[in-house]
């Protein structure tokens, strides 16, 4: 029976890779692998043709690291493990499932194989994952020097073994639901022996370690040393014991070490191998719900809606009240904000309000208010430039969502204009509110920086406030414009392609539309320099930023406006038969 | 209310619909039948003015789709055999917003009548995840109706629905009928076209084999007598003549 699953594995596999080299006779695919190619070789491969000199160049190569901070690593590595592994039996809640596609529900389930076979299958497949994820890693951490060999098995072992834990702790999260021990007292035990284990190191490290002075805190060598003392003596050295095993291969700084670290870690892992196999627990059940989702899932992030891939969507009241009559393109404005709702709830609002408040309070009545508000300041800049740049690609409430709907809406009786303007206002809402928030939590910081700058800062963030939306605007068309021209290229509709040439293609896509966007913006800063230069002589650098930016949110509106009626035509042109999306 | 001319769609070499002309009168019910890959979703499509013609014109209620899109697409509803619904918008919302796009001023009233008559009146908060199949058909044919349109083009409309589901589908697409509308219906289920539609348009490989009436596609197709059945008649319509035709089912014994 088996081999009728290995023949599964093997053939879809290979299919797949057929499929793959198949479609690289598309120019699309070709160049996108090309790019990806090329991303993938100077990023990892490159390390692997220069050896020789690369261990020279990284000190922090594993073979030349001081024992001592070795020892650190494989200390903190095995928290790690830890951490994941308390968290594997404290999160999860559902019954043991273990994820098969519908078509393996459909086929394997009614057909004459065993449970134990069923398990087989599903960690044979987990192997190819963890094969090709074991691969990266060890190209990653190539970098850092090392056996590439050891490493790489080093990382297969604690994957598998790590995956085989997950399945075995479901399977007895199972059993314990069947005898009675729900979720909560289970956690509660959990909690208990983490919070008891860790009352000990805390005890042992009261009893026996110096205590750290606040300079230890900030003096990196001192708080390493401590740490290493902690993890490596006393109670946590018998409770990260198992752990340590684990990833001590993968820190091996030599073969024979290797070798030597190896007989435990593979004991452990047959000892999970054993637990996984041996637990009689029925799966099938929650198996079958689980690939249901799973397929629910695939299903909306084919059709681009990845919002919808994630928790199901609760239904939310609109902004603002649609009246039936008025300009049509609001209703898709209406529409957005909604699905907005389901990232941005009340409760988050007042999250963020208290958050703030508090910060604010704190800042008020801190003795290092200027240094903390410094601080403070560049953050809230940095977030500001990032919103720009990451901001139209998060919010993806537009033609990016609603294309494969595209065969809906041009059955509506709108000109395309109004669609594309609907499409995107809604994002360009969200972001510009966001951005305003963050321009009036830099003004609020005004007061509390050094010096005398409040007019500068105000003029900045005036012109900013007056700027932000428009650009906005127009930076969400560029990523729109590209799903209506190139809607093979970005992730939306059908079959959203992966591998190295999808991820080519997102490159060559974001390089792209980063120089559209700087074409788009030399106007703008033409504008800006033939107002505020003239007036600067006469009113002095200050007052003039705001009727410059003014001047600059004209242009960029004006270019706004083109943008939306050439989007109009293009979604006009739209032909929704002509090129699936994959 | 419906007048096409010489419509033709080709993708690249391929031709799904060649030179397809025909009208259709208001309160006239049209099945269009022929086998998969026939040409009929296309020509829906193009009909819609969701895809455009490569070649010919369509007119509806007067107005060209081509030159004016907007008036055309005012008295057009297109309901799919597959719902597509808005994931993060309720029942209600649904109607709040098709009615916005079509500026249906008394949507409330219209949209309570549809919600009753499509018994969905206790899912107008519900989300499309929460409902089933049947139920978001009933949806998507709901926000197809509000702004009465002057003519509809159903694509498989009987998908997904119950025996009850049928009964109502097909008791308002006569209603819509008698009160004027011009009816498409694409459709695999001959006995629907066959129960319902008025007038018959067979496709085969994107051309139009026949065009009228049941009574006059049936003495176009039959052999000897006039009384054959329209899956005979659809048989012969678009089977290859040479080849035999399928045999027919026979029904079980009792044991």
């Amino acid at each position: 029976m088996i081999a009728a699953l290995f023949y599964l594995l093997i053939q879809s596999s290979r299919n797949r890779l057929v499929t793959r080299f198949k479609r690289l006779k598309k120019p699309k695919y070709l160049f996108g692998a090309l790019a990806g190619g090329l991303y993938f070789y100077f990023y990892f491969f490159r390390f692997l043709f220069q050896s020789g000199r690369q261990n020279s160049a990284h000190p922090a190569a594993l073979s030349v690291l001081p024992p001592d901070l070795l020892g650190l690593m494989e200390s903190l590595g095995a928290l790690a493990l830890f951490v994941i592994v308390v968290l594997a039996w404290l999160i999860p809640h559902d019954r043991a499932a273990l994820t098969f596609s519908e078509a393996e529900v459909a086929f394997l389930f009614p057909a004459p194989v065993s449970r134990r076979t069923l398990v087989h299958f599903k960690l044979l497949r987990s192997q190819l994952r963890i094969f090709i994820s074991a691969i990266f890693l060890t190209l990653l951490t190539r970098r850092f020097g090392g056996n590439p060999w050891t490493h790489a098995f080093g990382w297969w072992l604690i994957l598998s073994t790590l995956d085989l834990h997950f399945l075995a702790s479901s399977f007895a999260r199972t059993l314990l639901l069947d005898h009675g021990i729900s979720n909560r007292l289970r956690r509660l035990a959990v909690f208990a022996l983490v919070g008891g284990g860790a009352g000990l190191v805390w005890l042992w490290a009261k009893k026996t370690l110096p205590p750290m002075t606040s300079a230890d805190t900030v003096n990196a060598t001192a708080f390493f040393n401590y740490a290493q003392q902690l993890l490596v003596a006393g109670p946590a050295e018998y409770l990260l014991y198992p752990f340590r095993l684990l990833v001590a291969p993968f820190f091996a700084a030599d073969t024979g070490i290797f070798f030597t670290a190896l007989a435990p870690a593979l004991l452990l892992f047959l000892l999970h191998y054993c637990w996984v196999i041996f637990s009689d627990v029925a799966f099938e059940e929650a198996s079958i719900e689980a690939s249901q989702k799973l397929a629910t899932k695939v299903e909306a992030v084919r059709a681009g809606n990845w919002q919808a891939a994630g928790k199901p969507p609760k239904a939310k009241r609109g902004w603002f009240q649609l009246q039936p009559v008025g300009p049509a393109a609001t209703a898709l404005l209406w529409k957005n904000l909604i699905g907005v709702g389901q990232i941005f709830s009340a409760r988050l609002g007042i999250i963020l309000i208290i958050v703030l408040a508090a910060f604010f309070g704190g800042l008020g009545s801190s003795a290092n208010a200027k240094n903390l508000s410094v601080v403070a300041g560049i953050a809230t800049a940095a977030l500001l430039g990032y919103s720009l740049l990451i901001g139209p690609q998060l919010l993806r409430l537009d033609f990016r969502q609603d294309l494969p709907m595209a065969d809906i809406l041009k059955t509506f009786p709108l000109r395309g204009w109004q669609i594309a303007l609907g499409e995107i206002l809604a994002p360009a809402a969200v972001l510009a509110g966001f951005q305003w928030v963050l321009l009036l939590i830099g003004c609020a910081l005004i007061f509390f920086l050094p010096g005398k700058h409040e007019g500068l800062m105000l003029a900045i963030g005036l012109g900013a406030a007056m700027l932000l939306p428009v650009l906005d605007f127009l930076l969400l068309i560029i990523p729109n414009a590209a799903v209506l021209l190139f809607p093979s290229w970005v992730q939306t509709g059908k079959d959203s392609p992966r591998g190295i040439e999808a991820i080519g293609q997102r490159m060559i896509f974001a390089v792209g539309q980063l120089v559209v966007m700087l074409l788009a913006l030399v106007p703008a800063a033409l504008a800006f320099a033939a107002v505020y230069f003239p007036l600067k002589f006469a009113l002095g650098p200050v007052v003039p930023i705001p009727f410059a930016a003014l001047a600059a949110a004209l242009i960029i509106a004006a270019e706004g406006y083109l943008g939306v009626m050439l989007l109009g035509r293009w979604f006009e042109r739209f032909d929704v038969t002509e090129e699936p999306a994959s | 209310m419906v007048q096409v001319e010489g419509l033709t769609k080709l993708y690249g070499d391929f031709t799904a619909v060649n030179e397809l002309s025909f009208s259709i009168q208001p309160g006239e019910v049209v099945g269009l039948v022929g086998p998969n890959g026939a040409g009929k979703t296309t020509t829906l499509r193009c009909l819609a003015g969701i895809i455009p013609p490569s070649r010919g014109t369509v007119r509806v209620c007067g107005h060209d789709l081509a030159t004016n899109a907007i008036e055309a697409k005012k008295q057009l509803a297109f309901l799919t055999d597959e719902p597509r619904l808005f994931d993060y918008l309720t029942v209600w919302q649904h109607l709040n917003f098709v009615a916005r796009i079509y500026q249906v001023a008394d949507y409330e009233t219209i949209g309570a009548t549809l919600l009753d008559e499509l018994e969905l009146a206790n899912k107008k908060d519900s989300l499309p995840g929460e409902l089933s199949r049947g139920m978001k058909q009933k949806l998507v044919i709901a926000c197809g109706l509000l702004h009465s349109p002057k003519v509809i083009y159903f694509d498989e409309p009987l998908t997904g629905l119950d025996p009850y589901g049928i009964r109502r589908m097909k008791d308002s697409i006569l209603k819509r009928a008698r009160d004027g509308a011009a009816i498409i219906i694409s459709s695999h289920l001959l006995h629907l076209v066959e129960e319902i539609c008025t007038r018959l348009l067979i496709l085969k490989n994107g051309q139009k084999i026949a065009d009228g009436t049941m009574a006059e596609v049936t003495r176009k197709f039959s052999e000897q007598s006039g009384d054959a059945s329209l899956e005979e008649i659809f048989f012969r319509a678009t089977g290859d003549a040479r080849a035999p035709l399928p045999p027919p089912v026979l029904p079980l014994e009792p044991k």
